[in-house]
């Protein structure tokens, strides 16, 4: 069963394997953690090979992690100290990562990049745990939420825009029709549903955090906001039976496949959408407030953090500051990956301006609000909001009950 | 046809169609253009198939390294735990020996804990060892975890075999060493088989230590390369469902070949050993 | 003289030859596993949060404490134990069924046996999200297709609902292990030896009384292992319940590893994750004692 020769050939491949692993290296290098939404964009991969052309210095060695184990391998990186110098990051993280020091404050650094005026200035709060924090994380591409809505089908019954709640409401119940497996709004009670759950919460006035950083997440004004959201589902019934799991797979297909009427999302699924749909029959409109006065939506950011351990953060930063410059926000922003770029003079330009979709997510950057960044968002947008609501919709909890879970978990140290 | 034929035929017939049913739905997929993935009413056939997913898997993806990197890591991994795992479960088996029955229980208990809770203490350990990034790393912790199910998996199969066969070939003056290789292997190897199978595929589709381990695509395995094209808006059904049928394709053509061994048992052995 | 050295030759093969067969096995198995394992046991007493290494608090027996009034880990541990019961039963039952189909002579036996394999093969990412797409509540295929054979009046949100969402992962896990199942039993029948059929068929045995009286006892062992080996794995695998419904909706698909794997890496609470995890350790180390100690007054296994 063993041979000598099986024995022979498969030290030498050993050989082989340790050969490969040792070589030598003069350059910094500089360690970048990242996810992508498509693996054969070209795009990352030609900036990483130019920035490396134009440092001979500095050599960028990047990895590709997949986004569901992103959180839990960073977590395990940082635990065993074995973290990379820096990292693309989503704003929900940063309180548990700040609170535990592990991000470098980029303030000092900032101060001497000369594109930190171009960035929207709103949205370096994005990158920051309270307003007086130094900023930790560089904003770099996001999204602000929106809703799109299937104008051929408002057109055929003759409904408004849903320009605000009281029509949005109006409009989803007159275009459910459970025996054609129609429904009004495609709801996402599933993994990733937070952010468009938040989205309809601010539109409604609600806040988790009043201006001085209270938790305010149990406030009547809250409760009732939530409440009306889950009504959507439990008394209404304008969203499809399945709404409790459906995460953006589901919700994107309800919505392509002519089962929904509306989605909130944002300009990520704009392709996507008007490929299937038909550019003519899809609308799209700000995130709808209850009181047309007082527009609020939700903006996530993803940026780039340096992470504390690092022996390379003149480099690091040297890296994810070329990343944030013009040409190559343009470039990130226009490929399939593409969101929003932060910077005023990409924004601005035609490209950005003639397309309804960027045009409406840009309009609401001024006015969009971000999950506070409390060491305990990490977990509520991990899970505990995912369990927490759908309780909600199968009727196991009260509203109250929901937001005074989330309320202590903001709260917890 | 007899009517015994007919019914064996008839039950090949619905377990193949329960066991490929859903992965033809996979192919069926595979082929099928984005615009045809989401419809209402569902649509089951592609109007105009593509393997478009297939060749930008190939061209556009690292998936080629991805397999060949998994093929190498099972193939070690087979080889060091199978080796192992036979001389583990010969001792159990053949032998009385104090501390038997909580020595083989100690084998299990290593299984008795979700592998997500080690992985930063393997990942340090990894990291100690200097193997970080390669395959090294993953062939020592798939033959670590393979060996030992595979250890009591082929001690039931040894134990099945008569002991007046190893004692016959005793007294014709075999060591006990000579009595595993000339007369426990290849009667156990219905058994072996299995096991190889078992770790083979445990490996193959081993996905958490893969993802600890290497963060280079040029050490990374299939399942790990499978889940980049999960991404946070854009799923690529294409890539992923083609990726899912290639990934099958080589293991179960190794499997048709040799599963004729599955059959080269006692019958055979009992009479010329 | 020769007799002399025969026997100091035998008492080594008695006394070190066995040890030393398994001391590979230990070598590995203490080099690898041991530490992670006494470091998940260690932390367990502890308060935890990888992101904070220097904040390293000893709680004793607290986390202990905690788990056993957890509500959650009560409804947890529930849904555990009907996974683990109800997916090894099936797949069992399935891989029998599927082991005597292979056994048969026909035409084109290796291909079959080889398809067979498919479910295992799959990645798991992949059969979780298939099975999402077809168990689907607006475009699944398996929604359409009862509905076609008139079975249900209207779409089922199988994965949304509390009732259907742990049955619905179950039997993407038992699709997914009825191959094991079947190629283990297989094995083990293709190592029983065709005389003891002949003779049986010559006595006039029907091929039920030839499965009972023959095969069933032969196979014994294996269907013993097997089964014990697929609970201990089938407790601590929750690859498709995370992908598929991350032990939702609210509770109602979460298993044991699932909240275990929450409490360290969403909550960063890794003494308690770990507390969670050497638990059910615990309850299996003592089922699977139970239940060898059960089967072994029948046949020995060790």
């Amino acid at each position: 069963m063993f041979k000598k020769s099986q024995f022979i050939i498969f030290l030498v491949l050993i050989l082989i394997l340790f050969a490969f692993s040792i070589q030598g290296q003069k350059k910094t290098i500089v360690k970048y953690w990242l996810w992508l939404d498509d693996p054969t964009d070209p795009m990352f991969p030609d900036l990483v090979k130019q920035f490396n052309s134009l440092n001979p210095d500095i050599q960028v060695e990047y990895e590709l992690i997949p986004l569901s184990q992103y959180y839990d391998k960073l977590v395990n990186a940082v635990g065993a100290g074995v973290a990379p110098d820096c990292a693309r990051f989503k704003d929900w993280w940063l309180g548990a990562f700040v609170d535990a020091n592990a991000l470098e404050p980029l303030d000092s650094y900032l101060k001497n990049w000369n594109g930190y005026k171009d960035v929207v200035s709103n949205l370096w709060n994005t990158g920051k745990i309270s307003a007086k924090s130094p900023v930790y994380m560089m904003p770099h591409q996001f999204i602000t939420f929106y809703l799109y809505y299937r104008r051929d089908w408002f057109k055929e019954k003759n409904l408004p825009p849903p320009t605000d709640l009281s029509k949005f409401l109006e409009a989803a119940k007159k275009l459910t029709d459970p025996s054609k497996n129609r429904y009004g709004f495609g709801l996402r009670g599933g993994s990733g549903g937070q952010d468009q759950w938040l989205a309809f919460l601010v539109a409604q006035g609600a806040r988790l955090v009043d201006r001085n950083g209270k938790v305010i997440a149990d406030s009547p004004e809250a409760i009732l906001a939530n409440q009306w959201y889950i009504d959507l589902y439990r008394v209404h019934k304008v969203a499809p039976p399945s709404a409790p799991t459906d995460a953006y797979a589901q919700v994107l297909g309800a919505f392509q496949a002519g089962i929904t009427a509306m989605m909130a999302h944002h300009v990520g699924s704009s392709v996507l959408v008007t490929q299937k749909l038909g550019e003519e029959n899809v609308g799209v409109v700000p995130m709808p407030p209850s009181d047309p006065k007082k527009p609020a939506t939700m903006v996530t950011m993803s940026g780039n953090v340096i992470l504390s351990g690092s022996k390379n953060k003149e480099a690091a930063f040297k890296f994810i500051s070329w990343l944030t410059e013009k040409e190559q926000m343009d470039k990130w922003s226009r490929s399939r990956q593409g969101q929003l770029p932060v910077l005023k003079s990409v924004a601005s330009l035609p490209y950005y301006r003639n397309n309804i979709f960027f045009k409406v997510s840009l309009d609401q950057a001024k006015y969009a609000i971000s999950w506070p960044p409390l060491p305990g968002v990490g977990y509520i947008s991990a899970q505990l909001w995912q369990s927490l609501m759908q309780r909600a919709l199968l009727g196991e909890i009260t509203s109250k009950e929901m937001m005074e879970e989330i309320a202590n978990a903001l709260r917890k140290k | 046809m007899k009517k015994s034929e007919f019914f064996k035929y008839f039950f090949v017939f619905l377990w193949l169609t329960f066991i490929l049913a859903p992965y033809i739905w996979i192919f069926i997929t595979s082929i099928k253009s984005y615009d045809e993935l989401y419809t209402f009413p569902l649509k089951y056939l592609p109007s105009k198939p593509t393997f478009e997913g297939y060749k930008l898997l190939i061209e556009t993806t690292p998936f080629l390294t991805y397999m060949k990197n998994s093929i190498i890591v099972a193939i070690f991994t087979v080889t060091i735990a199978l080796f192992v795992a036979i001389l583990a479960s010969y001792s159990f088996s053949r032998f009385n020996f104090k501390g038997k029955t909580p020595l083989s229980f100690v084998f299990l208990v290593t299984q008795m804990f979700p592998a997500i809770l080690l992985a930063i203490p393997l990942f340090l350990l990894m990291r100690n060892l200097k193997i970080l990034n390669t395959p090294f790393s993953l062939i020592l912790a798939h033959s670590t975890f393979a060996v030992p199910f595979t250890t009591w998996m082929i001690t039931g199969f040894l134990k099945s075999i008569p002991r007046e066969l190893d004692e016959a070939a005793q007294i014709d003056g075999c060591t006990k060493l000579g009595v595993l290789r000339h007369i426990i292997i290849p009667l156990a190897s219905p058994g072996i088989i299995a096991a190889t199978i078992y770790i083979f595929i445990y490996s193959w589709n081993e996905f958490l230590y893969a993802l600890t381990f290497t963060s280079d695509i040029k050490a990374r395995t299939i399942p790990v390369g499978l889940h980049t094209f999960m991404g946070e808006y854009i799923i690529r059904w294409d890539l992923l469902t083609a990726g899912g049928i290639i990934t099958g394709l080589p293991v179960i053509i190794f499997f048709m070949f040799i599963q004729r061994y599955l059959i080269k048992g006692l019958t055979k052995g009992a009479i010329t050993g | 003289m020769l007799s002399e050295r025969n026997s100091y030759f035998n008492k080594w093969e008695k006394r070190v030859l066995p040890f030393l067969l398994l001391l590979p096995a230990f070598t590995l198995i203490i080099g690898i596993v041991a530490y992670p394992i006494i470091r998940a046991i260690y932390l367990s007493f502890h308060s935890f949060n990888p992101l904070k290494p220097s904040i390293f608090k000893f709680v004793g027996l607290e986390n202990y404490i905690r788990v056993l009034n957890d509500p959650i880990f009560i409804i947890a541990l529930k849904n555990s134990i009907i996974w683990i019961v109800g997916v090894v039963f099936f797949q069992f039952l399935g891989g029998l069924l599927g082991a005597i189909i292979l056994k048969q002579n026909f035409k084109g036996r290796a291909f079959v046996r080889g398809l067979s394999l498919i479910p295992w093969v799959t990645p798991s990412v992949l059969i979780a999200i298939m099975w999402i797409w077809m168990l689907d509540g607006n475009y699944g295929i398996i929604n359409d297709i009862l509905l076609k054979l008139g079975l249900i009046s209207r779409y089922i949100p199988w994965l949304a609902q509390k009732d259907t969402s742990l049955p619905a992962v179950m039997i993407a896990d038992i699709w997914r292990g009825i191959p094991f199942f079947a190629i283990m039993l297989l094995a083990a029948m293709e190592a029983i030896p065709d005389e003891l059929y002949e003779a049986a068929r010559i006595d006039g045995a029907n091929s039920f009384m030839i499965f009972l009286n023959i095969t069933w006892p032969l196979i014994l062992p294996t269907v013993i292992i097997t089964t014990m080996l697929r609970i201990i794995w089938t407790a601590n695998h929750m690859d498709l319940v995370l992908i598929m419904t991350d032990g939702g909706p609210g509770f109602s698909s979460l298993i044991i590893p699932l909240m275990s794997y929450h409490t360290a890496y969403k909550q960063l609470n890794f003494g308690y994750g770990s507390t969670i995890a050497i638990l059910q350790g615990v309850f299996l180390v003592i089922i699977i004692s139970l239940y060898l100690r059960l089967l072994r007054k029948g046949e020995s296994i060790y």
